[in-house]
């Protein structure tokens, strides 16, 4: 699925201002409230190319999502259940050219809904 | 020779100002054309002690130093210090207040990712304060941008 269809499909909000490529595949994802299971988890791909094409999607709409993305070089950070973020969280993803994106769907709708178009889940390797 | 040597603040409690020093330290090794999957090991952890610096300490400094073929992060804080290393390492074992927790952090996990990106990793904490210091081993596949 490309970043723009998921834009086009869940009527994303685009907040980041930073220009973005909506051909860009999206083939795994990752939600949590928790950035510390995000580090975690997406920390122990080491496959190069999965981060890349992730989303991560939280309910956390502050600053420390965006620094979590920008960590784990995921480029894109979905809200969901419209979660409005603050503007200083809009620079900073402007700033680390992250693209942020929100969904007025909650977290499991809009995760089971990927995963139908064949999204992949990002678990952690032992 | 010394070919990074920088200096961070990492102020208590501010949740907006979390993340700088890892986020520059981030972008020095991205400019300096070091692998991906390098980088990423050292934000992580570099993000992690920051982090556990903001919600767990009064304050204090990350130093980050690239010396020939080495990379040390070190992080001290003004205290109230680590009472019990052993158990503060056991995975899932978090004192993070609520905020924090509102805040993505807190699930106790901080210590065993550091621990799975570093090659050697060193506590030293009292009441009047903690220093941790980080150390990873730069290979010649690390200095390669294309991984
Ligand atoms: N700089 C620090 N000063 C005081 N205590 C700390 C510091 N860093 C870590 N700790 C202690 O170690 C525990 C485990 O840390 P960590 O594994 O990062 O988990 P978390 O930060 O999620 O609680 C913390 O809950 C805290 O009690
Ligand atoms: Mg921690």
């Amino acid at each position: 699925m490309t970043l723009g269809q998921i834009i086009e499909k869940y009527k994303c909000n685009v907040y980041s201002r930073t220009p973005f490529n909506t051909g860009k595949e999206i083939r795994y994802a990752f939600c949590s409230d928790l950035m510390s299971d995000a580090l975690m988890i997406m920390s122990t791909v080491r496959e190069s190319g999965i981060l890349e094409d992730s989303v991560l999607i939280t309910g956390l709409a502050t600053n420390q999502s965006i620094r979590t993305a920008e960590m784990l070089d995921v480029q894109i950070v979905c809200l969901v259940r419209g979660k409005i973020p603050a503007q200083q969280v809009i620079d900073l993803a402007d700033e680390s050219g992250i693209t942020l994106i929100g969904t007025e769907l909650t977290m499991f709708n809009l995760s089971g809904r990927l995963y139908q178009e064949g999204i992949v889940g990002i678990a952690s390797k032992k | 020779m010394i070919a990074v040597d920088k200096r961070y603040d990492i102020i208590p409690n501010d949740f907006n100002f979390a993340g700088r020093a890892s986020s520059d330290i981030k972008r020095t090794l991205k400019s300096m054309h070091f692998s991906r999957e390098f980088i990423k090991r050292v934000s992580v952890a570099a993000y992690e002690a920051e982090i556990n610096i903001v919600i767990h300490s009064r304050g204090g400094k990350a130093a980050f130093k690239i010396c020939e073929d080495a990379l040390y992060l070190e992080f001290v804080d003004i205290g109230p210090g680590i009472p019990d290393i052993q158990l503060a390492l056991t995975p899932g074992y978090s004192t993070a207040s609520e905020e924090s927790r509102l805040n993505g952090f807190g699930a106790g996990m901080g210590f065993s990712n550091i621990l799975k990106s570093v090659d050697k990793m060193d506590i030293l904490s009292d009441p009047n304060g903690t220093v941790l210091k980080l150390k990873f081993n730069i290979t010649e596949a690390d200095r390669d941008e294309n991984r």
